[in-house]
């Protein structure tokens, strides 16, 4: 092997490979949903490996069902959803990273919330948005609307304040020397 | 009693030979929350060999065991966790705080981590290491065993206190 030589990196063999397929979907996306998509970002165009779908946010349920189901998309897997703190206004981008199994490539959607909104759920698409959804919740304190069970997740209940807004203290700790009280309600819906 | 069956004995102080009954027999609570917690494996099994020092009885119950060995990472959340188990042990009890995080929060010094389990409960010797070698590990478990022998522990010096705030 001639190690002067660049090798291409995984993204940049993904990028190649799924351009064209990319490019098709575009399209097809921006047809079918017109104004409710804001804007696509391409690889190559942009600094962005896969495609970033950036889509209204009331209609956000319909096109990842869409992009779930349709038979030319498939993208079947919800990989992850996560959020950014832009500091700007409207503050958040949330992100619905998916994956297709049919296609092996992936995608990314994001929808711009301000501070006051709150999303519809994903759960009635995916089951899995549902604790992805809580942590989302619990760290930038974006609401879902319809969310069958919208509590903190990894941080004590009593904690004040979401610690990945950009705003939130790095050194912002909050001492709880009693254990959580128990939740006996939850218990309840165990039986 | 001798080997040949003739009677001996031995005069001492009961409190020295109570420590060092305690020092030679202490039984470990690992509370291994992160990667020390490997190490400190390590050092139970047969190459450190913990049980040459007396303290390879590991229990998992609070209620069995006198030494806490905090090994690892101690978040917020664990805290008031941390603090039961130590409230549930018996006295006399000796915390070991094992590595980096644990002793000061390590590079983790975020909203979420605990800066130093000393905050929360009395600790007795520090293993510095991010992990500690098992010699480490071996060290602290021999310096600690002469201050249980000397009643320099913290659990041992504040059971004196109260002896005195009685009398």
């Amino acid at each position: 092997m001639d190690i002067r030589k660049p090798i291409s990196s995984q993204g940049g063999d993904s990028i190649l490979k799924f351009l064209d397929l990319w490019k098709k979907q575009a399209s097809v996306l921006k047809q079918k949903f017109g104004v409710a998509i804001e804007e696509i970002r391409m690889p190559l165009d942009d600094l962005t490996d896969v495609p970033i779908v950036y889509v209204q946010k009331d209609s956000i349920i319909s096109i990842l069902k869409f992009l779930k189901e349709d038979s030319e998309f498939e993208y079947r897997f919800l990989a992850d959803i996560t959020a950014t703190d832009e500091e700007s206004e409207p503050r958040f981008e949330l992100v619905y990273n998916l994956f297709s199994h049919q296609n092996r490539c992936r995608i990314r959607v994001k929808v711009r919330v301000r501070e006051s909104d709150a999303v519809a759920t994903a759960v009635s698409v995916w089951e899995g948005a549902n604790w992805a959804e809580r942590e989302v919740y619990d760290m930038f304190g974006i609401r879902f609307d319809g969310h069958p069970d919208l509590r903190r997740i990894l941080m004590d209940h009593r904690w004040v304040g979401y610690p990945l807004r950009k705003d939130y203290p790095l050194r912002g700790y909050q001492m709880f020397v009693d254990s959580e009280p128990v939740n006996l309600s939850l218990l309840e819906q165990d039986k | 009693m001798s080997k040949d069956g003739s009677s001996a004995y031995l005069t001492t102080k009961l409190d020295v030979l109570i420590n060092w009954g305690r020092k030679n027999s202490l039984w470990p609570l690992p509370f291994g929350t992160s990667c020390c917690g490997i190490e400190m494996m390590a050092t139970l099994c047969s190459d450190y060999d913990m049980s040459r020092f007396g303290a390879e009885v590991v229990r998992f119950s609070p209620r069995q065991s006198d030494l806490l060995i905090v090994a690892g990472i101690i978040n917020l959340k664990m805290a008031p966790i941390l603090k039961t188990v130590y409230d549930q042990m018996s006295d006399p009890k000796y915390v070991m705080s094992f590595g980096a995080c644990a002793s000061s929060g390590g590079i983790f010094n975020v909203y979420s981590v605990l800066q130093g389990i000393d905050t929360l409960i009395p600790v007795d010797v520090y293993v510095p290491g991010c992990p500690p070698a098992p010699e480490g590990v071996l060290h602290a478990l021999m310096r600690l065993q002469e201050m249980i022998a000397q009643g320099q522990t913290q659990s041992q010096k504040k059971r004196i206190e109260m002896k005195k705030g009685i009398s």
